[in-house]
């Protein structure tokens, strides 16, 4: 079963992608801000992190992405940013920060599921 | 259907850390939200279910083709199963996907449907074929490619992919393209040895089944011939494996059913693997 870890500091839009996930054999986790995220994503190693971009805090969710993708451990673990901003100059710096995928708020669920399920699951 | 949450019942602790108003919905706008999403849901899942029911009727419609083109040719119909899991087996050896190897255990039986297109006079004549005859033979790749390739769905893209590709050579001289190496694609370069060694492993008309020593040398004599040598490697490192596998299929009485839409018995992993 494919893990996967939502980081997003708005509770309500955290259920919407529990939920809409929960329609594929997902294991699903939360955490709210950046700092526990990272603690999350290294103690689970996930196979996808759905990222919000904007949280509050010092670091945001690009920042959190450039750990993941920094560290040689989390190698594998494939990153969804999502973001209320969808200018093109707003996917480069998700590109730029390591993300594989960049989806724009209000998300879709369709999308969302698409995603999820073309994707590979470590062995 | 869930009646609508509080915010108390979302888990969010309204009376020690007050929400910010952009970083909440209105109870009744949120429980909205999750009623169409879960309506969504169920859409989804019974577009999936139909969408697997067709591909499961398709697949068992073209696989009753091939068992018919295989019946002219042969007795049983139980070598094209045999393919199936002979190419899975063989796919999980070699490191491919498990998702890869389930598809090419459903794809590969399909292989030769296009026999169904060549008449009787040339698929069951038992001398030496006419340049002619040979011609019209070599037709049945391009023939199971046509009538398996019509479809957006991957089991049949795969299958359309074996069905052109198993009678290409590793050293470039088969046909229909004359392909050589690595342009022959995996799914048809390791369904071509399983196709071989299990031809020549059953009796025919015209002559006894090959012994299974007799049949490994032959294989290891077109080892860069016409087969790719890290297929062949791999099949002969697991020969006796592969063997029983076979002997196996025939054992249980394995069917098409067998080879359907689902996740494969346990029992026939290759013992690596499970």
């Amino acid at each position: 079963m494919k893990t996967v870890l939502i980081v997003e500091d708005h509770a309500d839009i955290r259920r919407l992608i529990r939920m809409t996930l929960e329609f594929e054999e997902c294991e699903i986790h939360e955490e709210a801000t950046v700092d526990d995220g990272l603690v999350t994503v290294r103690r689970l190693v996930p196979d996808l992190v759905l990222l919000d971009v904007m949280m509050p805090g010092e670091r945001n969710g690009l920042d959190l992405c450039r750990a993941i993708k920094s560290d040689p451990a989390l190698a594998h673990v494939r990153v969804v940013l999502l973001s209320a901003r969808g200018a093109s100059a707003d996917r480069e710096a998700g590109q730029a920060a390591g993300a594989d995928a960049y989806l724009v708020k209000p998300f879709s669920p369709m999308e969302l599921l698409e995603l999820v399920g073309g994707m590979a699951e470590t062995p | 259907m869930n009646a609508p949450l509080t915010r108390a019942e979302l888990g969010m602790p309204d009376e020690t850390m007050p929400q910010a108003p952009a970083n909440s919905f209105a109870d009744s706008a949120a429980a909205q939200m999750e009623r169409l999403l879960a309506d969504f849901g169920r859409m989804y899942r019974e577009r999936n279910q139909a969408l697997l029911e067709v591909a499961q009727a398709h697949h068992e419609a073209l696989l009753r083709l091939s068992r018919a083109a295989e019946y002219r040719d042969d007795d049983t119909g139980v070598h094209i199963v045999r393919i199936g899991y002979l190419a899975w087996a063989m796919a999980l050896k070699l490191g491919e996907s498990r998702s890869f190897a389930t598809l090419l255990r459903q794809a590969a039986p399909m292989h030769d449907v296009g026999k169904i297109g060549i008449a009787d006079s040339v698929l069951k004549k038992p001398g030496r074929l006419t340049d002619d005859e040979r011609k019209a033979m070599n037709r049945h790749p391009e023939i199971g490619a046509e009538i398996l390739g019509r479809s957006r769905i991957p089991l049949f893209q795969l299958a359309a992919e074996v069905a052109l590709t198993h009678h290409e050579r590793w050293d470039g001289t088969g046909y229909p393209r004359k392909l050589a190496g690595d342009a022959i694609p995996i799914s048809g370069r390791i369904t071509a040895v399983v196709d071989f060694f299990d031809a020549v492993s059953m009796d025919r008309c015209y002559r006894p089944a090959f012994s299974a020593e007799m049949v490994r040398s032959m294989l290891i004599e077109q080892r860069g011939g016409a087969f790719d040598p890290r297929v062949l490697d791999c099949f002969i490192d697991n020969y006796d494996e592969m063997v029983a596998l076979r002997d196996r299929v025939n054992g249980d009485g394995m069917d098409l059913s067998d080879l359907a839409l689902q996740a494969p018995d346990a029992a026939f992993m290759p013992a690596a693997l499970s």
